[in-house]
């Protein structure tokens, strides 16, 4: 019973995601990537099975009207910002 | 550095490889299901195939699993690194068609859900009665595949690169499981020892070379000073440790710092790579750029920027360079922020080249 609740509810992710990723591989991944927006069929493709795990991650960054990747943290990227500010 | 993303950004080099990779994965189901028919001449097609497509999938593993330890280790070895990815989703597809052989063959048609018939104890006659070893075999397979559906760069910039490098690591989880699979699963009902002599020396080849590798590392780290003198610089190196065109690196502020000379100029910048955080010291300086020895990313060594179209960027460091050696300031400048270079005295060029 429990199993099969979370084989159905996995699926079911999975299935809303594959939803999303139709619209977002045409339009929105050109939105929240700069880089995207020209990209090959073949790319936007390939990124329809990370999109069906991702999608709500992705769904936010299109929403929120963000345009570009995530700047990346780590220690002196981090130190750089914090002096930047003083 | 793509502008634009495609599927696949081939060059000569890497369809090169991709053309050695497929031959050696045929060549290996080939000759297993030679050897298989030979030595096990009742086995059916299915069971073979079972076999093939798991053992390739596995020794594909090992070998995508010692890359990475021995570029550490040798130089020699960074071409395989650069065509890494796609030996990884070749593992996946092979892994995929196992699992996929393996649920036609023993868990559909039934009553129960063929996911939940995975689970649900083991259809192998002689393998030790009760020992699930399927699972293993499942959860590995989720994370593999999510990993080959990430693989592209648009998920590396997305999701940035720590948290897509840990996603990636999750591989080695992938490799306990499936050594755990394996165990359980074929060697308990095969006979010959063989087996479980061929998986422990994987395993003794995977991790030795990943403790060597990490040795190696952790004493670059410790034998780093970064305490800074009077001006607030950190005496890094002498002048002469440095290569022309090359980098020495440090810790600094918690992270590695790549300090390279180049025609009489000495640059310091962050050591992590935009891109996958490969380690630009360990890159050369190629046609006035620092490039990275992993994907050959490329940055210019005063600002830390890409040359333009590119955007990607570094922190960069200010330097001095003082009676033969090398100062390094530990506070990173934003990225892509020029950093006046070092400038090495003449006559110490002279002495050096002489
Ligand atoms: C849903 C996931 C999986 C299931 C249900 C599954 C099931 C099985 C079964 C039933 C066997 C025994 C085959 C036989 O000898 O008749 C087997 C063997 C094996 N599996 Fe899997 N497996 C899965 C995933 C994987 C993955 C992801 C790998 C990855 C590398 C893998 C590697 C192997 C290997 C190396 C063998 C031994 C093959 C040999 O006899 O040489 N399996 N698996
Ligand atoms: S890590 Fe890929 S180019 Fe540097």
């Amino acid at each position: 019973m429990i199993a099969q609740g979370i084989l159905l509810m996995t699926g079911g992710y999975l299935m809303c995601g594959l939803v999303f990723a139709i619209p977002f591989a045409l339009v929105g991944v050109g939105k929240i990537d700069p880089h995207a927006a020209h990209g090959s069929w073949g790319f936007r493709l390939l990124i329809i099975p990370g999109t069906m795990f991702f999608w709500p991650l992705l769904a936010y960054r299109w929403i929120k009207g963000v345009h570009e990747p995530p700047a990346e943290v780590n220690p002196h990227r981090c130190a750089a910002r914090k002096g930047a500010q003083q | 550095m793509g502008v634009e993303y495609t599927s696949v950004q081939w060059n000569r080099q890497k369809r090169f490889y991709d053309f050695a990779l497929a031959g050696g994965v045929g060549a290996f189901l080939l000759l297993f299901g030679v050897i298989s028919k030979l030595l096990f001449p009742l086995i059916t097609d299915e069971i073979l195939l079972i076999r093939a497509f798991g053992a390739a999938a596995f020794v594909l593993l090992h070998v995508i699993l010692c890359i990475g330890p021995l570029c550490r280790l040798n130089r020699r070895f960074l071409p395989l690194l650069y065509n890494r990815r796609h030996a990884g989703v070749t593992m996946a597809f092979l892994s995929l068609v196992h699992a996929v052989l393996v649920i036609i063959t023993y868990h559909a048609g039934g009553d129960t859900n063929p996911i939940l018939s995975i689970f649900k104890g083991s259809p192998l006659v002689g393998s030790v009665a009760g020992v699930p070893f399927q699972p293993f075999g499942f959860i590995a397979l989720v994370i593999l595949m999510l990993m080959a559906a990430t693989s592209h760069d648009f998920w590396l910039a997305n999701l940035s690169a720590p948290v897509w490098k840990s996603l990636h690591m999750l591989v080695y989880a992938a490799y306990g499981l499936l050594v755990l699979h394996v165990t359980f699963g074929v060697l308990q009902a095969e006979v010959s020892p063989i087996y479980v002599a061929i998986t422990a020396l994987g395993l003794v080849i995977v991790l030795g070379l990943h403790l060597t590798a990490a040795f190696k590392e952790v004493a670059l780290d410790r034998s780093c000073n970064d305490t800074p003198g009077n001006d607030g610089f950190v005496d890094a190196c002498a002048l002469a440790d440095i290569p022309e065109k090359r980098a020495r690196i440090i810790c600094l502020s918690g992270e590695r710092v790549a300090i390279f000379k180049y025609d009489g100029k000495v640059s310091a910048v962050s050591n992590v790579c935009q891109h996958q955080n490969g380690p630009l010291g360990e890159g050369r300086i190629l046609d006035g750029c620092i490039t990275c020895p992993w994907h050959g990313y490329q940055y210019l060594p005063d600002t830390g920027a890409s040359p333009p179209p590119f955007v990607e960027k570094v922190p960069t460091f200010n330097v001095r360079v003082k009676r033969g050696r090398v100062f390094v300031h530990p506070k990173p400048n934003p990225p892509g922020t020029r950093a006046e270079p070092g400038v090495i005295p003449v006559e110490k060029i002279e002495l050096q080249t002489a």
